[in-house]
């Protein structure tokens, strides 16, 4: 079905640990194409079930988040036989690349506000998926490590994590973003919620284990 | 700086092993004694008391192997944990005593970096991503900052406990059982798979797989989906951690290290990503002394001693408690 459709591939934007982003072109309309590449090491039965179902939970959260106002790339298409995920192309730069991430730090935190009001955790809230534009517009990408139902923990996590990548990227300004980023999170869960947050944050951070890319 | 001696003991579990090492990487000896219990997994009383038994000739045939006398040793390691608590206090009793009566320094010693540490001394490698793996261990790690890092681990059993566990329940008995029966294998059958982030989760795998024989499934294809959903699991954890971390190395240690199928799966995603695989030889692959006396070595070379008096065994130690003072 979606080979019917004319994409003309432009170019590779990022690779993981478990996917390819490209840039396509649909109908004069840019896309973004995130492919689950094969794993040569699995075996194809399990290969193929655990790219298939991956691809599946990234395209519910994605649509959940959108349909509940939380800004991510509108899911365009699925293709399960290949494990790619066709969504929007969103025109901006990462958070990590702004010149004055602090503007968006409170606007962000309404955003992940609402998001973990909607018990979804992102998993992998770093600078580099979050995405801006001039006009003050923000996004969240980049939801594989995403969880639906997310505890206390999660959403803990979500938090250091941010927090993390923001002063290895900026150092003397991350603690302005993080209450920036407070405010807007406090604005919408209310302060008991980041208190407990905050509590269990920095229990996670006893442990001494989440290690942030530098 | 003079060339030092240490004599370690390893006492975590099922083994209890004396190896002796100099602080220019010989291993002089290494001699296991390696509890077998008659039925079921290992009972820790049952485990220290056989411990507590062989520990006397481990010791003696040890500076036999080596050619040295006790005096000649500088320092005494033991591991002092993560491991079962009965089983380690008879390791520190032992090390406690031989430093005591020697009077030499006594130093405490972390099963898993020992692992890790043996592994680079045997393979040469540098600064690698470690993946763990054995019968009470998994987990993912990397020097940073002078400490091994926590990147993933399991949250629930070891690896190595999955697969033992499963082979003394269907009768098999523990691991090489399930990878051997897993070759004669035909049908894959799908078990979940349990990857979050870096961590992964292998207790619903085991539930899953015994539900799977209860449904009359052929054994050997069990063992062929459950060791490959296990393997697939571990090699790309490891794979999220090169990526994440951008280093170029890859050690495996740790008993399943012996796994020939795990082996390969991580030379596959290491040759598909441009890494360099590197795997602890068989004779350090499981516990042994040898091991902690070479990380007692690395530890000697920083001053990192203990006094006896407070030296007492950490069942539950993690790996970053332990600052890594000897890496540069």
């Amino acid at each position: 079905m979606l080979e019917q459709l004319d994409f003309v591939e432009e170019k590779l934007i990022r690779v993981g640990a478990e996917a390819e982003v490209k840039t396509v072109l649909w109908k004069g309309m840019k896309l973004v194409m995130k492919n689950r590449t094969p794993k040569r090491y699995r075996n194809d039965f399990i290969d193929t079930r655990v790219r298939r179902n991956r691809t599946i939970h990234e395209a519910k959260v994605l649509t959940y988040l959108s349909e509940n106002g939380v800004p991510v790339p509108l899911l365009f298409f699925i293709d399960l036989q290949q494990s790619i995920i066709f969504m929007q192309f969103i025109r901006g730069m990462e958070l990590r690349n702004a010149s004055n991430p602090t503007e968006h730090s409170e606007q962000l935190g309404k955003v992940v506000g609402v998001m973990h009001s909607l018990n979804v955790a992102h998993g992998d809230l770093t600078l580099s998926n979050i995405i801006v534009n001039d006009a003050k517009g923000l996004w969240l990408v980049d939801f594989g490590l995403s969880v639906f139902n997310a505890e206390l923990e999660d959403k803990a996590v979500d938090l250091h994590l941010l927090e993390r990548s923001a002063q290895s990227t900026f150092p003397s300004t991350a603690s302005v973003f993080f209450k920036g980023f407070l405010r807007g999170y406090e604005d919408v869960l209310g302060v008991q919620t980041v208190e407990r947050t905050l509590a269990k944050m920095k229990s996670i951070r006893m442990r001494g284990r989440y290690v942030v890319k530098p | 700086m003079r060339k030092y001696v240490v004599l370690g003991i390893e006492s975590t579990a099922h083994t209890f092993g004396v190896g002796i090492a100099t602080s220019e990487g010989e291993i002089l000896a290494n001699v296991l004694k390696i509890y077998k219990p008659k039925r079921g997994g290992i009972h820790p009383r049952e485990a220290s008391q056989s411990h507590a038994e062989t520990a006397p000739s481990a010791v003696m045939e040890a500076f036999e192997q080596s050619g040295l006398s006790a005096h000649e040793v500088d320092a005494v390691a033991f591991s002092q944990g993560p491991g079962m608590g009965p089983c380690l206090r008879v390791g520190a009793t032992v090390a406690r005593t031989l430093a005591l009566t020697l009077r030499k320094p006594l130093i405490a010693v972390n099963h898993g970096v020992a692992h890790i540490e043996v592994g680079k001394l045997a393979t040469g490698c540098s600064d690698p991503v470690v993946l763990y793996v054995a019968g009470g261990n998994t987990l993912i790690t990397s020097l940073v900052e002078k400490r091994y890092r926590i990147l993933g681990e399991t949250l629930d059993i070891a690896a190595g406990n999955c697969l033992d566990s499963f082979g003394i329940t269907v009768g098999i008995g523990p691991m090489p059982g399930p990878e051997r029966l897993a070759a004669q294998g035909a049908n894959l059958h799908e078990l979940p798979y349990k990857v979050k982030g870096m961590d992964v989760s292998f207790s619903g795998l085991l539930t899953a797989a015994e539900n799977l024989v209860a449904s009359a499934v052929p054994v050997p294809d069990v063992c062929l989906s459950l060791t490959e959903t296990v393997y697939s699991m571990l090699t790309e954890v490891v794979e999220r951690a090169v990526a994440m971390t951008a280093k170029n190395e890859v050690l495996l240690v740790g008993g399943l290290a012996r796994s020939n199928r795990l082996r390969q799966m991580l030379q596959t995603m290491c040759d598909d990503r441009g890494c360099t695989l590197h795997m602890v030889p068989d004779e350090y692959a499981g516990d042994n002394g040898a091991m902690i006396a070479w990380t007692g070595c690395l530890q000697y070379s920083c001053g990192m001693f203990i006094d006896v008096g407070e030296s007492h065994v950490k069942p539950r130690m993690r790996i970053d408690e332990v600052e890594a003072c000897w890496s540069s």
